[in-house]
């Protein structure tokens, strides 16, 4: 049982994992007959991970429902939501538009999808303003250095900004905020970004050796 | 379906949802939890139809009953998966993660090491084969670029203890960090603003005439849905306090 | 005094939210048209990529972004489309994300009319793909094999858009227009391993991380946020949604540092930490 259970999965990723590795590496035919085969797999297992999300929302709710839990009518909007999209999908075959023309499924993306997730994330944009307003503040050095790279992103990234900085600073003849940008863009940004970059990169190597290799196998559960 | 009628429905039913989300900036209430919980269903939903439209018909289904049995093989690793809902017989799942596991650590692996760990050493020390042609101010960013990211890797590098010479390494480290956040809060502000901006435009297009005053109808009731509320919560806390 | 300001520091945040409001409202109702003139040199060599192109020539779109991100990408992805239209590039418009494909429904009802496009000839539009790493490996030994189909299920061998299309060495260039890590895949998938030119537009958010990419020139060219998008409009000679944004941009910005400012200043006169 043991074999069935342990060894045999952990088989698949070994070998999974070395074959398409090697693809990389060796440029033959049957390299690339194994790797697009396995793309095609590998997108219709990754279809059906998509179930386990679904699976597990709509029971969760269904529960509140059945349990009549606190607040349980707004799980029945989960249901709702859920099918004003599945059920003109079904109708119109996915198709959003036919000749030129919105289907009810398109329709519900328009009216529906596009309103309740462009303002879901819409709003941080208020919080964002509170929180500079209370909690942007110069502790120390290293505070003031983070402040000072903010406040000219902020400045420089409109055409207000800009020409701000020109009526305050323009007669010194220092360069201008776009300048500065640019730089602050180019030159320590790219050197923080990159030293973030390798080092990730070098545990990320790590840890996908330790998948292959079975010794990370944290994803399988308890035995 | 797209007929005057059914764009002015579509247009109160947009404002509507955008408004009820924008009212837990006033505080938490049943709008909201309605047009939240409507998000998570609708998204869930589309993803749903995208999917089964996108992929499971035409990649598995189409192709399996056209002869190409082979096929079997990834939707019962795919279905393996769902066991994970069934603890006794979970195990089985466990086929489905490591097909995906595998390939995608074989895939990637070499991939990063060649996009973000070389092309990025490389991409360092480059410049500095080309000093001979190049400005004052070009030498001074590129070796900037280079202490700059070896200092950062030094902070990041918790395996040796941060004292002597690494120690000082990681505190210039910290500071190309300090610009980097703060050039990414300055732009996380605009990134924001810009996302609002987008909301705010569709709700003055949706209190025109064309869209029958959607908007501000809509926000005329919430309001008055507040203030009866308020109102009602006030009796009822009067009356319990009075009984 | 001291009292009075630290009363208005702690100043219930509803009404910040409200200023925000009033700030940003003005002016879409009443526009001021103040922009920018100038761009960043990311912006100018997008521009100059698709500028270089020969007509004919066949380019991938990828367009991953959802209603979430809307404001600040979708107007580069029209701006593109518009800007590859007008070079009579061909394009093949490709999408990773699930939300996306409602976007690309919007562009395919707008853009393509305006140039006189013909669906099929000039351009295609692919499925949806959840797997964006078995996709773009696939693409290099076989794009049929990743996309048989376009996203109506009509068979695209046939269509003159794909004629003489096989792999990435039919392809100019890739213009990957997202708010994900969509960028870095195909800079991974294609750019690196098989010398496909990568040019993104991406959100504000993400602009910083591309940096290194950008100095390697494994990105040959980036578009950022809705400034980026802004910008490009204006080298097209095309305002629009970008470009009438950064009125209330601007006022919104200058409300944050106004903000920031004067927090922190009356923190220094009550000397309080």
């Amino acid at each position: 049982m043991l074999i069935i259970k342990k060894y045999i999965p952990l088989a698949i990723v070994t070998i999974v994992g070395l074959l398409t590795l090697a693809t990389y590496y060796v440029p033959a035919k049957a390299s690339s007959a194994y790797l697009s085969t396995l793309n095609q797999w590998e997108v219709i297992v990754s279809g059906f991970a998509f179930l386990l999300g679904l699976i597990s929302l709509l029971m969760t709710h269904y529960k509140k429902i059945a349990k009549r839990v606190d607040g349980w009518g707004y799980s029945l909007f989960v249901f709702i939501g859920f099918f004003a999209v599945v059920i003109p999908g079904i109708i119109s075959h996915g198709a959003q538009a036919k000749d030129g023309v919105l289907t009810s499924l398109g329709w519900a993306f328009r009216y529906l999808y596009n309103p309740l997730a462009a303002t879901m994330f819409a709003v941080l944009a208020f919080y964002i303003v509170s929180t500079a307003f209370r909690s942007f503040r110069i502790k120390s050095v290293q505070a003031f250095v983070l402040f000072i790279a903010a406040f000219i992103l902020i400045l420089g990234n409109v055409p207000a900004g800009q020409m701000l900085w020109d009526a305050m600073l323009g007669w010194t003849g220092i360069c201008g905020i776009g300048d500065i940008i640019q730089w602050i863009m180019q030159v320590p940004s790219v050197a923080a970004k990159r030293g973030i970059m390798i080092g990730i990169t070098i545990g990320a190597a790590v840890t996908s050796l330790k998948i292959i290799f079975g010794i990370e196998r944290q994803y399988m559960g308890r035995d | 379906m797209e007929n005057s009628m059914s764009i002015i429905l579509g247009g109160w039913l947009s404002a509507g949802l955008t408004i009820f989300l924008f009212s837990f900036l006033y505080k938490d209430n049943p709008l909201f939890k309605i047009a939240e919980h409507l998000y998570l269903g609708v998204g869930m939903g589309w993803w749903f139809i995208v999917l089964l439209y996108g992929t499971w018909i035409p990649k598995a289904y189409e192709p399996f009953m056209q002869g190409e049995y082979v096929l079997i093989i990834p939707v019962l690793l795919g279905l393996s998966l769902v066991t994970q809902f069934i603890p006794r017989i979970s195990w089985i799942s466990r086929y489905g993660f490591t097909f995906i596991m595998g390939y995608g650590a074989g895939l990637v692996l070499p991939l990063n090491l060649a996009t973000d760990f070389m092309a990025q050493i490389a991409g360092t020390i480059k410049p500095f084969s080309q000093l001979a042609s190049m400005s004052w101010g070009a030498i001074i960013n590129s070796f900037l670029i280079a202490i700059g990211a070896v200092c950062v890797l030094a902070y990041f590098y918790f395996s040796v203890e941060h004292k002597g010479i690494v120690k000082k390494a990681s505190n210039i480290g910290i500071y190309f960090l300090m610009i980097y956040f703060g050039a990414s809060f300055g732009n996380t502000v605009m990134a924001r603003f810009s996302l609002l901006y987008g909301r705010f435009d569709l709700l003055y297009d949706f209190s025109g005439a064309s869209y029958a005053f959607a908007t501000p109808i809509i926000i005329i009731l919430t309001v008055g849905f507040f203030a009866l509320k308020h109102f009602m919560d006030k009796k009822k806390n009067s009356g319990a306090a009075q009984p | 005094m001291k009292d009075k300001l630290r009363r208005f520091l702690r100043i219930d945040r509803r009404w910040i939210f409200l200023l925000l409001t009033a700030v940003m409202v003005w002016p879409i109702i009443h526009p001021f048209g103040l922009s920018g003139k100038t761009s960043q040199q990311s912006v100018r060599d997008f521009y100059d990529f698709v500028e270089k192109l020969k007509p004919g020539q066949a380019v991938i779109l990828g367009t991953d972004y959802d209603p979430s991100t809307k404001p600040e990408l979708h107007p580069q992805a029209v701006a593109a489309l518009r800007h590859l239209f007008s070079k009579d590039v061909r394009v093949l418009i490709l999408t990773f994300i699930s939300g996306a494909p409602g976007m690309i429904e919007e562009l395919n009802q707008t853009v393509p009319a305006e140039y006189g496009k013909e669906y099929g000839k000039d351009y295609v539009i692919m499925p949806y793909n959840p797997n964006y790493m078995a996709a773009m490996t696939q693409m290099s030994i076989d794009i049929y094999k990743a996309y048989d189909k376009d996203a109506e299920g009509n068979d695209v061998r046939g269509m003159p858009v794909m004629a003489g299309i096989k792999t990435y060495k039919d392809i100019a260039g890739v213009i990957e227009i997202t708010g994900t890590g969509m960028l870095d895949a195909w800079v991974a998938y294609a750019g690196d391993k098989y010398g496909v030119p990568i040019i993104g537009g991406t959100t504000a958010i993400s602009q910083l991380g591309f940096g290194p990419y950008l100095q390697n020139k494994q990105i040959r060219g980036l578009v950022g946020g809705m400034r980026g998008a802004s910008e490009y409009e204006t080298l097209i000679s095309k305002p629009g949604k970008a470009t009438s944004g950064i009125d209330a941009l601007n006022m919104a910005h200058l409300l944050v540092i106004l903000l920031i400012l004067s927090s922190n200043l009356i923190l220094l006169v009550i000397k309080e930490k």
